[in-house]
């Protein structure tokens, strides 16, 4: 076959050519040169009989094979182009962490955050802060879309023109002398909490520039009665601290102190570290709820009792009492002695209060009585007694000295200094009053009418308004000025437990915002600073001695100042100031709610807190942990209530408020009696909004989520959900009933109409499958492997036999989750993190209606009832216990979807990872429908490309991702900068899901393989990374590691009796595991026979696995659990 | 030629005297219609200048195509999202339609290859148009698996291709099985067809009176002369496809039914889905054989070739096939509540009292197990509307079948937080009816241009086909197209 070409002789007339000069020379080493050169290259093919024309056969053969599969033409042309300006530190690939902190209400969240090619991707807490440990919740973590929200207000607004930040600081430098002229006495600040000692520091000096301006924080979730209480009991400057690892029982009254998004993850760690049980002998706290609606704390109680929240007075004053009895403390007489009790209450098993007072006065020193703190001062003052009586001051409750603080006044004060003309110049910082501050602020002088703050904010002839949109306060003021992202800027802040922690920038302003500090030190006619200086300004009066670069840099990278240790106060209750305190206040009339005259609470939302993250797509998307809500808040009602007014989920409700006929002023002196004036209308204040049945609710009140119907953001949230403060007035801030003072008359009816609500999870009924496994303490310990005996897990075999060869698990580490269900809260901290980690894109409401959310880990909520209920008959259980299960892809070794798949895109890793190859889906959903826990998630839409949601085209309101090719594709660059540059972002058509965050795994191989060098020590240290979810989780209960390794948590805490494996008689051989939730019930108390059933068969379920247990507790039960099969 | 014209006018009653003589067996064409006329009336359907009715029904049905096809389209180009699948919901009219239809083909198959294996002569009357049936059908199937994926650009990764990456389809999946299963049937029942095509589009050729005609009838008669020899291929050739034909019958739905059996979903988790399909399959097509062919009878005349008989025969195959199909439900019932399984038990409890009971009620129990009980009563099966009405409940209690076998499945299995509800959407249905314009516009095209019942093989099984057949009342000498059989 081998052919040598002969180069053609040259021809020997005509005129000679040449083409180099040895063939002009022609040596006889060019005439070898020339003869060998062919064969000689082909030479590498001759080895294994290869010969050229074979070589071409087969490249023909494989370019039309590439041709055919299109390999080459899948992917449009992209651009690399490289920084011309390079963030510094950078190493390409490497992310860079940087500890910061996020303002929160009660406190700085210490932050640890990832940033990639200078580009904030990731928020983690600070695992160095002590109060963090690394823990965040879901504010925390989608306050990163929030940074890159393209609808965030990035110009500076003059009375409505486009202006700019020179013209703001002319503005400034003129207004500056203007103010100084009488000492500031027309400026005043609104402000929210932001807990900046720095910011103090420039209001300090700001002040002495204008001895006179007004400095007022509102937040409309703050809790003023809790501070003043605070203040009152216990003097100025102090916090309390609940110390919930120190007690053994905890009373909530209203109370919902694990909700993570008040950002106090310490006392949410601190309560589950009480819960986490090793063994059957470990002890547990045990924890009372008193509430109306069910909450993450109610649903984490071992006894829950539904009570209106008006009406946890008279159930304080009830505990007082028997507490000031058996403990016969003189500073809790003295506060009760002059308060009456109540003349009616809402009934109660009064059992259940004496068994539970009991208890806790059985525990002094380790109990703990938290009230909520939108209660009023009276219940707050009545339960620091009760605190004092029970000798839980200094133990369980500590008194935290704060670095004292200036006063600052109250937006009511503020309105009627507004009212009465005393304010010029108005600076609104953050916040938007003219959406959620109070109706009826304050009284007009001349009218005695209400007046509401927008009419107040009109008034005032200048307004500035810094802000993150520019929303309905913007619209009235004179100027806007785009508000900085806490990412964006330098500050700094104090943690919930003081704690003083730095606030760094990861990235210039993208909309060129300001931050705060910036703002007052324009005011302050200082230069701007670009770098740290203000904040390094604050931390220099507290820094330790020494070298100060070396302090401020270990202060940034720790991201907490360890030098500062808090203070406490001695225990000492303030007894006789709390007692004529609360005489003055108590009234022990409060009405009860009745069916028709209920009582509406509102609440902070646990998607959009106060609403400030309205236009978070995450945070909308993010299901409410107990409604599984999504996009909306609604009305939240009792079943039973829901069927007096005769509503089911979805339908509107009118809620009306009247209050009294406001009386006419007073005809002035001298001047004759002016015409009678028409007759006022009384005011009412209405609200419709869709009706949502809430399993545990209490009857006869509704609770209203605030934070949803905020008109004048992004396009995001601007259809999302109704307006609570509507309905909220100064008076009434928490909740409203009618009590012939300052509220005539509520009512809540049916109106026509229904509204669509998105929910994620439907079916709330555990139908009696053992899906959550519980038992009670008691139980546990009769029986420590109560756990296998349900689902009839003992009786299966060992190892199944297999016909066919799986997957080898070859690799040295193998990678596994458990998930304690006994400490897990239902926060949704995971969920968030997830979706920030693996690039999880929103589908918006109709798609999430449609069932179509991606959210790779989902909470699972049912509601478990003793006395069994057909959700299908529509029959609603009314007092359930409600259990969370957080369920993400369990990673089957023996995975139902693998098998399926007929282009091998999802298959098993040696590592024991169940992997899906994006590249190789084609989308047959096959493996979704065969998956047993629904984990999979299909791109049905192109949702990272094209936009979703709804949109006006001409005139008709359309859902464009049904618009598909005619819609543009595109997506804004800032949310394409959020992307983790290490997962991909899927396409549609694709099938998705949990791959226990593969690219840490990886991230964590490729580290120790450059640390193993030349050696063989390639193993990663022992739990040395986690997972996104497992890394946010405030309470640990998820845990991710190596379970190959015996001395790996996860391994450890898998061989504990209570993991057990779901649906194991299908063989699937999950490798994520649970472990049983013990309840902790008092068994003395009326409902002790009720609690823990979440496992316990009914309905379809034959019940003989646990056939001794439910005997045992249908003789103990009350007959309310009489009715159990 | 015109076909009327020549042949005599006689349109007997459906209860024709024949079948009133208990004894005598009875001749499978009636009125003793010679060769000639056989000839005459079958090839007139498509040698007459086309009907007015086929224009108007044409038109209809191919619109109904073309929007079915935009439909697809649509589908492709934004997405499956809009469809009303979800999760936990991941499949439902998408394979629903396959099943139904690539059920349908099976009568088709059965009817040519198994019932020609066991020498039922009856089968000639109906075996070309129930064979194009099959085809038409599974090309409707094939339409679903093909677009129903995310990435249809795709799909070529279900081909077993070398490409450099070497990676192989998923040989253990069903899908890929589904895949290899539904192209053979597809190629093997192509190939059947056209093989017994070809004697009579030779006919067509010999009759063609414009050369359009001719030149086209001619290259698909591949040169068809009738001769011994060709005879003698032609038999050996259509003995060995009805040989590959006949286990296909039973492969491909139990392919189709190893989609669900080898699944873990409870209802889909059954040992018994393959036969429990393949009767279903033949049930599901004999109702669609005689929906197409009792109108056809009537517009084209033939009553005397599709007789009562055989409507009669095919009736009693739906009774057989429908008994089946209700004893297996039956037994569906008690294994899962034999086993014992609360997942099996409440899946069950859920179909007949879930969310979609009455799928249940009227499709599965009415149309399917309780209406074909009717043809235990010989009038029933012999009057034309009964039967229709019959066939007409079995097509739809066949799709609702299916769709709560998957739907049914699918919505609510293990977890009840994942429990969810399908509703389709308008792109859904009309993608569905627009298979039924494809169908139906192909079974138009099919009876325009093709001879839409075996001339040869009626003409097979007439009497005087038969050598030592003399009735003095026949005089006709056995015609070039008929041979004899043995």
């Amino acid at each position: 076959m081998k052919r040598v070409l002969q180069h053609p002789a040259p021809s020997q007339t005509g005129k000679q050519y040449w083409r180099s000069l040895g063939e002009l020379s022609d040596t006889p080493e060019f005439r070898d040169w020339l003869e060998r050169e062919f064969p000689a290259g082909a030479a590498e093919l001759t080895g294994d009989e290869v010969s050229r024309r074979s070589f071409l056969k087969l490249m023909g053969a494989s370019m039309a094979l590439a041709g055919f599969g299109l390999n080459s033409c899948r992917k449009p042309e992209m651009h690399l182009v490289p920084f011309t300006k390079s963030a510094e530190w950078v190493i390409p690939g490497k992310p860079l962490y940087y500890a910061t902190a996020m303002p929160r209400r009660y406190g700085a969240m210490p932050l640890v955050v990832s940033t990639v090619d200078g580009r904030p991707i990731k928020i983690e807490g600070n695992p160095l802060q002590p109060d963090s440990e690394g823990a965040t919740d879901a504010f925390a973590q989608a306050s990163l879309l929030d940074l890159y929200d393209p609808s965030r207000s990035r110009r500076f607004v003059q009375k409505n023109k486009l202006s700019d930040r020179a013209a703001f600081e002319k503005y400034v430098t003129e207004l500056r002398p203007k103010m100084a002229a009488n000492g500031g006495a027309g400026l005043a600040f609104l402000v929210e909490e932001t807990h900046s000692p720095t910011r103090d520091r420039l209001r300090s000096e700001l002040e002495k520039q204008f001895p006179r301006m007004r400095w007022c924080v509102f937040d409309p979730l703050l809790s003023e009665a809790q501070r003043f209480s605070t203040q009152i009991s216990f003097g100025d400057n102090t916090r309390l601290i609940p110390q919930f690892d120190k007690a053994d029982i905890i009373f909530s009254l209203d109370s919902d102190f694990l909700n993570c998004g008040e950002g106090d993850l310490a006392s949410i760690r601190g309560f589950t570290s009480r819960r986490r049980v090793r063994e059957a002998k470990d002890s547990m706290n045990r924890l009372y709820v008193v509430e109306n609606h069910y909450t993450l704390t109610g649903a984490m109680a071992d006894h829950r009792l539904r009570f209106p929240a008006s009406q946890i007075g008279a159930i304080t004053h009830a505990l007082a009492s028997k507490i000031a009895v058996a403990t016969k403390d003189p500073d809790l007489a003295s506060v009760l002695i002059t308060l009456k009790a109540p003349t009616k209450t809402q009934k109660y098993d009064t059992r259940w209060l004496d068994e539970a007072a009991k208890d806790l006065i059985s525990k002094p020193g380790a109990s703990l009585i938290v009230a909520g703190p939108h209660q009023p001062v009276v219940v707050q003052l009545m339960v620091y007694a009760m605190n004092a009586a029970l000798k839980n001051l200094g133990t369980t409750l500590l008194l935290r000295s704060l670095p004292p603080s200036k006063r600052t006044s109250s937006i009511l004060q503020l309105a009627s200094d507004i009212d009465a003309g005393r304010v010029q110049q108005l600076f609104i910082f953050g916040g938007d009053p003219v959406y959620n501050a109070p109706r009826s602020i304050t009284l007009d002088r001349k009218t005695k009418l209400a007046l509401d703050w927008p009419d107040l904010q009109k008034r005032v002839p200048d307004v500035v308004r810094l802000g993150h949109y520019e929303d309905a306060t913007s619209a009235l003021s004179q100027w806007h000025i785009p508000a900085a992202h806490y990412l964006e800027t330098w500050g700094d802040g104090l943690t919930p437990r003081s704690s003083y922690v730095p606030i760094q920038p990861m990235i210039l302003p993208l909309f060129g915002g300001m931050s705060e500090l910036d703002l007052l030190q324009m005011l302050l006619g200082q230069p701007k600073m670009e770098g740290p200086q203000l904040v390094q300004e604050t931390f220099r009066q507290t820094a330790p001695p020494g070298d100060f670069d070396a302090a401020w840099n270990k202060f940034l990278h720790d991201g907490f100042a360890a030098h500062l240790t808090p203070k406490d106060q001695p225990p000492k209750f303030n007894g006789n100031t709390a007692g004529g305190v609360a005489h003055t206040l108590w009234t022990n009339g409060a009405t009860v709610p009745t069916k028709d005259s209920p009582e509406i609470v509102l609440i902070g939302s646990y998607s959009m807190d106060d609403g400030r993250y309205i236009n978070n797509g995450w945070l909308q998307e993010m299901p409410d942990p107990i409604t599984k809500l999504t996009w909306d808040n609604a009305a939240m009602m009792s079943p039973a209530f829901a069927k007096h007014i005769g509503v089911k989920d979805g339908d509107l409700v009118e809620v009306t408020i009247t209050e009294p006929t406001p009386k006419p002023p007073p005809p002035a002196k001298g001047k004759p009696p002016a015409p009678t004036p028409p007759p006022r209308k009384p005011i009412q204040r209405q609200l419709v909004i869709a009706a949502l049945i809430a399993p545990g609710h209490v009857d006869n009140s509704v609770t209203i989520p605030l934070g949803y119907g905020r008109k004048h953001t992004g396009p995001v949230g601007n259809e999302a959900g109704f307006n609570g403060y509507l309905l909220r007035t100064s008076s009434n801030p928490h909740f409203i009933v009618a009590d012939g003072r300052g509220v005539e008359s509520v009512s809540v009816k049916k109106v026509p109409g229904e509204y669509a609500l998105s929910t994620t999870q439907e079916h709330f009924s555990i139908e009696g499958r053992g899906l959550v496994r519980e038992a009670t303490l008691e139980h546990y310990r009769e029986d420590e492997e109560f756990v296998k005996k349900i689902a009839g897990d003992e009786e299966l075999p060992k190892q199944l036999p297999s016909l066919y060869k799986h997957p080898p698990l070859t690799a040295p580490q193998q990678w596994g989750m458990t998930v304690d269900l006994n400490i897990c809260t239902g926060c949704s901290a995971c969920v968030l993190a997830c979706q920030a980690e693996n690039n999880i894109p929103i589908v918006g409401k109709l798609q999430v209606a449609h069932g179509r959310v991606m959210h790779w880990i989902r909470i699972d909520r049912y509601y478990a009832s003793a006395k069994p209920f057909n959700q299908d008959h529509g029959q609603w259980p009314e007092d359930p216990e409600l259990v969370h299960q957080p369920m993400m892809c369990q990673h089957c070794e023996n995975a139902p979807c693998e098998t399926v798949c007929p282009v091998n895109a999802t298959i098993h890793s040696e590592a024991g990872l169940n992997v899906m190859v994006y590249n190789r889906c084609i989308g047959t959903r096959y493996c979704a429908n065969n998956c047993p826990f629904k984990v999979r998630r299909f791109n049905y839409f192109d949702y990272n490309q094209r936009p979703v949601g709804k949109k006006k085209i001409g005139g008709v309101s359309v859902y464009q991702e049904y618009l598909g090719p005619l819609t543009e594709k595109t997506t804004a660059d800032t949310i394409k900068l959020q992307k983790n540059p290490n997962v991909t972002v899927r396409m549609r058509g694709v099938m998705e899901k949990c791959t226990f965050c593969v690219q840490r795994i990886e991230e964590a191989k490729i580290a120790a393989n450059v640390r193993a060098g030349a050696s063989d020590k390639t193993m990663i240290p022992r739990d040395s990374f986690t997972t996104a979810c497992a890394q946010a989780c405030p309470t640990e209960a998820i845990v991710f590691g190596d379970i190959a390794d015996p001395e790996a948590r996860v391994s450890k805490i898998k061989a504990q009796n209570r993991n057990y494996r779901l649906l194991d008689y299908l063989n699937v051989e999950a490798r994520t595991s649970y472990l049983a939730r013990i309840r902790n019930p008092n068994p003395k108390m009326p409902d002790a026979g009720a609690i823990a059933i979440a496992s316990l068969g009914h309905g379809h379920q034959d019940g003989e696995k646990q056939g001794g247990r439910a005997k045992k507790e249908h003789h103990e039960g009350t007959p309310q659990t009489e009715a159990k099969p | 030629m015109d076909g009327s014209a020549t042949a005599p006018e006689v349109i007997r009653g459906e209860a024709s005297t024949a079948v009133t003589q208990p004894l005598a067996r009875v001749p499978l064409v009636l009125n003793k219609r010679n060769f000639d006329w056989v000839t005459n009336r079958i090839s007139g359907a498509v040698e007459n200048p086309t009907p007015r009715w086929w224009w108007v029904a044409f038109a209809i049905t191919s619109a109904i195509a073309v929007w079915g096809l935009t439909c697809i389209g649509y589908q492709i180009s934004t997405g499956v999202g809009v469809w009303g699948l979800n999760s936990p919901v991941g499949w439902a009219w998408d394979i629903t339609n396959f099943v139904f239809w690539i059920g349908i083909g099976h009568a088709g198959t059965l009817i040519s290859a198994i019932l020609f294996l066991l020498r039922q002569k009856w089968r000639t009357s109906i075996n070309r148009s129930a064979e194009a049936m099959t085809l038409f059908a599974v090309i409707c199937a094939a339409i679903f698996p093909g677009i129903h994926v995310g990435r249809v650009w795709m799909a070529w990764f279900l081909a077993p291709v070398p490409t450099q990456y070497a990676i192989w389809p998923n040989f253990r999946s069903p899908l890929l099985w589904d895949v290899f299963a539904v192209s053979t049937y597809f190629t093997v029942s192509v190939l059947f067809w056209y093989t017994g095509l070809v004697p009579d589009l030779a006919t067509l050729r010999d009759r063609a009176t414009s050369k359009i005609k001719k030149f086209f009838y001619g290259i698909f008669a591949l040169g068809w002369r009738g001769s011994n020899r060709h005879w003698r291929h032609y038999e050996m050739a259509y003995l060995l496809l009805a040989g590959l034909s006949t286990p296909l019958v039973l492969s491909v739905h139990s392919v189709v039914s190893f989609d669900f059996a080898t699944s873990v979903i409870p209802t889909w988790h059954t040992t018994i889905f393959p036969p429990y399909f393949v009767a279903g399959a033949i049930f599901g097509g004999f109702a669609m054989v005689l929906t197409l062919m009792i109108p056809a009878r009537a517009i084209f005349k033939l009553q005397d070739i599709i007789t009562p008989q055989h409507i009669d025969k095919m009736a009693k195959i739906i009774l057989l096939t429908g008994s089946i199909v209700s004893y297996a439900y039956l037994m569906e019932f008690f294994i899962a509540w034999y086993s014992g399984n609360e997942y099996e038990k409440y899946a069950f409890y859920n179909r007949i009292f879930g969310p979609y009971w009455w799928y249940w009620w009227v499709g599965m129990l009415f149309c399917n197990a309780l209406s074909p009980q009717l043809f235990w009563f010989k009038w029933c099966r012999h009057n034309i509307f009964v039967v229709y009405f019959v066939c007409m409940c079995v097509n739809a209690g066949m799709w609702f079948e299916r769709f709560i076998i998957i739907v049914g499945g699918l919505h609510r299995d293990f977890l009840p937080s994942s429990w969810g509800f399908f509703t389709p959407t308008w792109v859904d249905i009309w993608t569905f009816v627009g298979t039924f314009g494809i169908f139906l516009s192909l079974f138009l095209l099919f009876i325009r241009f093709a001879p839409m019942i075996a001339m040869s093989e009626v003409k097979i099984v007439l009497p005087e086909a038969d050598p030592h057949h003399a009735t003095p009342e026949e005089h006709h000498v056995v015609a070039a197209g008929g041979k004899e059989r043995t």
